[in-house]
């Protein structure tokens, strides 16, 4: 990897933004009715790299789209003739700008289930062909908790370039996988000066210090992990999930929830299965073929996503489920925060 | 605004003499000056609620969840709110007798950038129409409802022509992320099993594509025509921030034109726009 980091100023970083545009399929955060997601761009007036933190979407849906197609059935008389789908529009080669690092992350924890023990193929070619380019925010949001966790915001690896707002004005694009470097020393042309790493970390430094100050909410996860493996039968969390109205956009959010349903388009004998996004806070998630459901009861529903994200992910892949995001407690009606609940249960009994 | 002090000697009262097992009111969020429900139990926790033009939720939503149902149940309601709790009692979802309602003459609450939400500006009843105990200076019913008038962006849509609407909607369909948040949050959508949760039908599949949204959507939208209040609950829980009121004011105005200036929930037992069948309903419509 490059031992050399790109030194730049806001010019020269609008530069460097379009000159990726004019030369790769680029996905960044475009504004809708006041909220930003990822979509394809083409060049910089549409899109805004960097979207606030509260109103952006995740990248989660580029790689685990919200709905994809498995397969197409034709129903004859001699049978079901089964067919594969049409070219996956995500598989090619392609750049994301305005990538949040917490968004970054959540894509290394998912990894780690994409690569148990049924390897996705379709999720794994869009990782390989991906260059993920991430801001380094300014300041934490109300509901960020990123560097409570248990992974180093400051030097991850989970982006592939870097870019950082210095304090002193200047714009510091640093790569920070092999692909990233390749990338950088390709065929996207900026204007910048190149100078040692060494000489540009006390700046990176300073940044992420400001950063790293600027967080309302504080925990310790290693507290938390102990804790709510011990207390699965407390009371507390009928309490905490009192307001909850099970509308279940938190995990349609969630940049680490993967959780999915089959469902079929059909029209009169051809068909396409979807897999689309679902959730544990689903009445019906749980409920089986029978008619048994063995988590009827919304509290019970809730004890799962907290569990999952602090417990049982930990336990099976060494990492939270929960990235610190505060995507969900900004989407909920009733602002219930994974953070306020998986603390006042650990320190409930 | 401020019923703070009134909210919680009533309950306080209601608990001391036994009379609710639970109340459902708001509580600051703990984080900035906005506020969230909460349903209290313990009767130490009532100084917690607050009620200001920040007591944004209908809480009405709370009446179909396993932490009230078959319980007795202390409620507060603002004008629309209180709309929601009249179609819940029609249509036989919750027990009057089971509730103590505390009413509110509501001044309009605003939304977190302190603007006075849009529905509340265009609100024709903003006393509650259901109470046992009735907050603030609010007038009589019949005193109290202002004229109707058409929503203003759906009149600003409506002036547009066909295909800039047509592009408008398929923008917001586009951008619905099928979560169904906004169902859920509607205190009207109670149905154990909804129609667009069927996993393999023709139209509502849980497929998050253009037209399982356009269906699931006009679907839901249709099955609120003559029984939504604007609420808004379900702007408020849209992840994508979609313009869903634009669907169910549509419906409203039209319903409020051709079924003799029908308002959802605001007479008691009133069977509402759809319930109704008369012999001299016009048919010429129909071929």
């Amino acid at each position: 990897m490059s031992v050399e980091t790109f030194v730049t100023d806001k010019a020269g970083l609008q530069k460097f933004y379009e000159a990726i545009m004019a030369s790769h399929e680029t996905y960044a955060p475009v504004e809708k009715f006041g909220k930003f997601d990822f979509k394809q761009v083409r060049s910089l007036s549409e899109c805004d790299p960097e979207s606030p933190i509260s109103k952006t979407q995740s990248i989660k849906p580029l790689f685990f789209p919200r709905s994809a197609k498995v397969m197409k059935y034709v129903a004859t008389s001699a049978g079901t003739e089964v067919s594969e789908v049409d070219e996956d529009p995500l598989a090619v080669k392609r750049v994301i700008l305005g990538a949040k690092h917490c968004d970054a992350r959540a894509l290394q924890v998912l990894d780690k289930v994409y690569n148990w023990d049924y390897i996705d193929t379709d999720y794994q070619k869009r990782r390989e062909n991906t260059v993920i380019i991430s801001t380094r925010c300014d300041k934490a949001d109300t509901h960020c908790f990123c560097n409570s966790l248990d992974y180093d915001v400051e030097n991850m690896v989970a982006m592939d370039v870097l870019v950082v707002h210095g304090t002193d004005g200047k714009v510091y694009i640093k790569a920070r996988t092999d692909k990233g470097d390749e990338f950088l020393n390709s065929d996207v042309p900026f204007p910048a000066s190149r100078v040692p790493n060494e000489v540009a970390a006390p700046e990176l430094k300073k940044q992420y210090d400001a950063f790293a100050g600027s967080f309302r909410l504080k925990m310790d996860y290693k507290e938390v992990n102990a804790r709510l493996s011990k207390i699965f039968d407390t009371p507390e969390f009928e309490n905490v999930s009192g307001n909850c109205v099970s509308c279940n956009t938190c995990a349609f959010v969630c940049p680490t929830c993967h959780c999915f349903k089959i469902s079929d388009e059909k029209v009169k004998d051809t068909g396409v299965r979807y897999k689309s996004y679902d959730s544990c806070n689903n009445g019906y998630f749980t409920l089986m073929a029978g008619g048994h459901n063995p988590r009827p009861v919304k509290y019970r529903r809730w004890r799962q996503r907290a569990m999952h994200k602090f417990v049982y992910y930990k336990e099976r892949f060494g990492e939270n489920l929960c990235v610190g995001c505060g995507k969900c407690t900004n989407a909920c009606p009733v602002n219930i925060s994974i953070f306020e609940v998986v603390n006042q249960v650990a320190t409930s009994g | 605004m401020n019923y703070t002090k009134q909210i919680q000697d009533i309950a306080a009262k209601l608990f001391a003499e036994g009379k609710i097992d639970v109340f459902v009111g708001y509580r600051m969020n703990g984080f900035d000056d906005n506020q969230v429900p909460v349903l209290i139990k313990d009767p130490q926790d009532v100084s917690k609620l607050v009620f200001t033009d920040k007591s944004v939720f209908n809480l009405v939503n709370y009446l179909k969840t396993d932490h009230t149902r078959r319980k007795r149940v202390g409620l507060v309601v603002k004008g629309c709110d209180s709309r929601s709790l009249n179609l819940m009692l029609t249509e036989s979802q919750v027990k009057r007798e089971n509730l103590y309602v505390v009413g509110i003459c509501c001044e309009g609450v605003v939304d977190e950038a302190a603007q006075k939400m849009q529905n509340c500006v265009e609100c024709v009843v903003s006393d509650a129409v259901v109470y046992d105990e009735l907050l603030g200076a609010g007038g009589t019913l019949s005193g109290s409802i202002k004229p109707y008038k058409v929503n203003a962006d759906v009149a600003a849509l409506a002036a547009k022509p066909l295909t800039e609407r047509t592009a408008y909607f398929e923008e917001v369909f586009e951008n619905c992320i099928r979560c169904n948040a906004c169902r859920h949050s509607c205190p009207l959508c109670y149905c154990a099993k909804c129609c667009i949760d069927q996993e393999t039908s023709t139209l509502y599949n849980g497929a998050n594509t253009t037209s399982a949204a356009f269906h699931a959507l006009m679907t839901w939208s249709l099955h609120l025509a003559g029984r939504c209040v604007d609420c808004r609950n379900c702007e408020k829980a849209c992840p994508s921030h979609l313009p869903l009121h634009l669907l169910h004011k549509q419906n409203e105005s039209v319903i409020y034109e051709n079924f003799q200036e029908h308002l959802a929930g605001v007479i008691p037992e009133d069977r509402g726009a759809f319930y109704k069948y008369s012999l001299k309903d016009p048919d010429d419509f129909i071929m």
